[in-house]
């Protein structure tokens, strides 16, 4: 098989607050491939996000390894990671997180315009294009998100983080904003980019989307287990 | 290069939509700004105005800055010199001061010794001979006294008077037997208030002359004072006369710095047994540390104002700064560099300081023509004046400072805001 896109080793990620210090991960271990989908279940405090954070590199774990592409980067300073999340990296939040006074448009183009690397305004706008096209909104790339609904909200952060054609797709609790109906359609827009040898990694409450990934894995107690998949 | 040219388009861009999103909180920085930098234009132009009209008044009498002044002690001979060395030059002008009184012949002077009209009387109306024995003079009659100035050579590029009415001397002309003269404001106050009849008496003339004034300038004395061609003048007496060793007299000549007229005047005198003493005018050295103290004085204040305007820069930039968490949270996850968010709310508060400044340099530019169409005519020098160039810089460097301070701590802040704990939010 080939090399594994990601590979967490033994991550343990302790909470020191100001009480006693709480274990969220204790000894995680998660191997996705390229292409590949993959669905976090667990209920709420079980340690799901704080995963994410360490998958997406907003945060570092206490211990174990973090390979990408088989490149060790659990301890990568914060500018390199800064580098890596945006060329490596898409994510997409429950809350959408698109601002009120850009545009759809502007609000995916502020993937592109952050510092790392830059675009030429004409070209920023083909890639932008291309985006919200892949997501179906290509039309509503004027409109300002106070003008949209939750299901096209999501969509044009799904397209901001498709914008520099991610290896990796974070989604956090995507759909827990939207209807069912809504919500579905969204889940096949993030499926879509596994089409094009994007690994996804799902995190949600709802277990019919979770049942749509490629492997389901439950997080409990600190510990990830799998607890399905589904064979092509 | 590519990066860091990114990185400050990028920060330009997302600054500019920052500020486009947040107009009012924009304008409420602005307005507590532009106080504090209008002031700092307001003293920039006003020291600046003040030195330049100070430089102008001690040109008017001391000469341009580098001028080399040589300052001949009275001898017989050295009329005679001096005339021989600056004729024909033109990077040299000697003035040879006299006396002379114009008006009614056989009658002393309004104001004995060229003394100011508003003063009283500098000298005596005796006449006293060699031997110092001294007899009451003639009564005070319709004539005024003068301080009669022999000019040869360009005046005007080494001092410049300022023309009041009429012309100034014509040197490109075969010289008079009626000496024109041109005379300053305060002779022209003696012939304004009094009847003076076109007689001139001056010490070691043969006769009487008949002098055409052509016009008067302001040359920042108080004396009276009257400037004639020196060729014009000599047509009635003698170089040697000019001078009278035994009444005093002045002797200057002005030159250019690296004219040889310094080093071959100063030997001929030498050679003849005159003395002579060099200077070169340093005007603007000699007043730029007052100035100076008095510059800092007024920015001191104007700094302090500057400071209130920081304060409200501060102030709103950590209100936007903590309503723009998540702004930033979401900027950071999408792989933007901390330095980046600390530029972006620093193009914000710079730019925002900028406009300030525009606004502050463009009301420094409106008041200015207003005070200049209003004073101008009290105030010749408040006349046309135009808006220095260096209160405009000093605006621009305000509000750029004014921005990066107040921004500062604001950008600190969003530099290190967590991603982690806002998106889990």
């Amino acid at each position: 098989m080939n090399q594994p896109l990601i590979e967490l080793t033994g991550i343990t990620k302790i909470l020191k607050g100001q009480e006693e210090p709480r274990t969220i991960l204790d000894g995680v271990g998660l191997t996705v491939h390229a292409g590949e989908s993959v669905a976090i279940v667990g209920r709420s405090g079980s340690g799901k996000s704080t995963l994410l954070s360490i998958l997406g590199l907003f945060d570092r774990p206490d211990s174990g390894s973090y390979l990408l592409d088989g490149q060790e980067i659990s301890r990568l300073p914060e500018r390199k990671a800064a580098k890596l999340r945006s060329s490596h990296y898409g994510f997409v939040f429950q809350r959408f997180f698109l601002l009120k006074h850009l545009t759809a448009a502007q609000n995916v183009a502020m993937a592109l315009v952050n510092g790392q690397g830059w675009l030429p305004r004409r070209q920023r706008r083909v890639r932008v294009m291309e985006a919200l096209d892949l997501v179906g909104i290509a039309h509503l790339a004027k409109n300002r998100p106070t003008k949209m609904s939750g299901g096209e909200q999501q969509r044009v952060a799904i397209a901001r983080a498709l914008v520099r054609d991610p290896r990796v797709l974070l989604a956090d609790e995507p759909t827990g904003a939207l209807d069912t109906e809504t919500g579905a359609a969204v889940i096949d827009a993030l499926s879509a980019a596994t089409h094009r040898g994007c690994g996804l990694i799902l995190v949600t409450h709802d277990r019919d989307h979770a049942a749509r990934m490629g492997r389901t894995l439950s997080l409990a107690n600190g510990v990830l287990t799998e607890t399905g998949r589904v064979h092509a | 290069m590519m990066r860091l040219s990114g990185r400050f388009r990028s920060s330009l861009i997302i600054g500019l939509q920052g500020i486009r999103a947040r107009k009012l909180r924009t304008l409420l920085s602005m307005i507590s700004l532009f106080l504090g930098v209008l002031a700092v234009v307001t003293v920039q132009a006003g020291a600046s105005i003040a030195e330049r009209a100070l430089m102008s008044d001690v040109e008017l009498q001391s000469g341009y800055d580098g001028t080399v002044v040589i300052d001949v002690m009275p001898h017989e001979k050295s009329p005679s010199i001096v005339s021989e060395t600056v004729a024909g030059r033109n990077d040299a002008v000697s003035l040879i001061g006299t006396s002379a009184i114009i008006g009614e012949p056989g009658v002393s002077p309004i104001n004995p010794g060229g003394a100011p009209f508003d003063q009283g009387a500098w000298g005596s109306t005796e006449i006293c001979d060699n031997v110092g024995n001294c007899v009451p003079g003639p009564p005070t009659g319709e004539a005024i006294e003068v301080v009669l100035t022999a000019v040869a050579g360009d005046l005007l590029t080494f001092r410049p008077l300022r023309p009041v009415s009429g012309d100034w001397l014509a040197f490109d002309t075969v010289p008079s037997l009626a000496p024109k003269i041109v005379i300053n404001e305060e002779a022209a106050k003696g012939f304004r208030d009094h009847q003076v009849p076109a007689e001139m008496r001056v010490r070691g003339a043969k006769a009487n002359m008949t002098p055409q004034i052509v016009g008067v300038v302001h040359d920042g004395d108080y004396q009276p004072r009257a400037y004639v061609r020196q060729d014009e003048l000599t047509n009635w007496m003698p170089t040697s006369s000019l001078i009278d060793p035994n009444f005093g007299g002045q002797i200057t000549v002005m030159t250019s710095s690296g004219s040889p007229v310094e080093q071959v005047l100063q030997s001929r005198l030498r050679g003849a047994g005159a003395e002579s003493y060099v200077n070169v005018v340093q005007n603007r050295k000699e007043m730029e540390k007052q100035l100076m103290l008095m510059r800092l004085i007024f920015l001191s204040m104007a700094g302090l104002v500057l400071l209130i305007g920081v304060a409200g820069i501060l102030n709103v930039g950590l209100a936007t700064v903590g309503e723009r968490v998540e702004e930033f949270a979401l900027r950071r996850a999408v792989g933007t560099p901390r330095t980046l968010l600390a530029g972006i709310v620093l193009a914000e508060t710079m730019l925002t300081g900028l406009l300030t400044a525009a606004a502050a340099i463009g009301a420094g530019i409106a008041g200015l023509k207003i005070v200049s169409m209003v004073l101008g005519g009290s105030e010749p020098l408040l006349a046309n004046v135009q808006f220095p160039w260096d209160a405009g810089v000093a605006g621009i460097l305000a509000g750029i400072i004014a921005g990066v301070l107040g921004g500062f701590i604001p950008a600190l802040r969003a530099a290190g805001i967590p991603i982690a704990t806002v998106m889990r939010a």
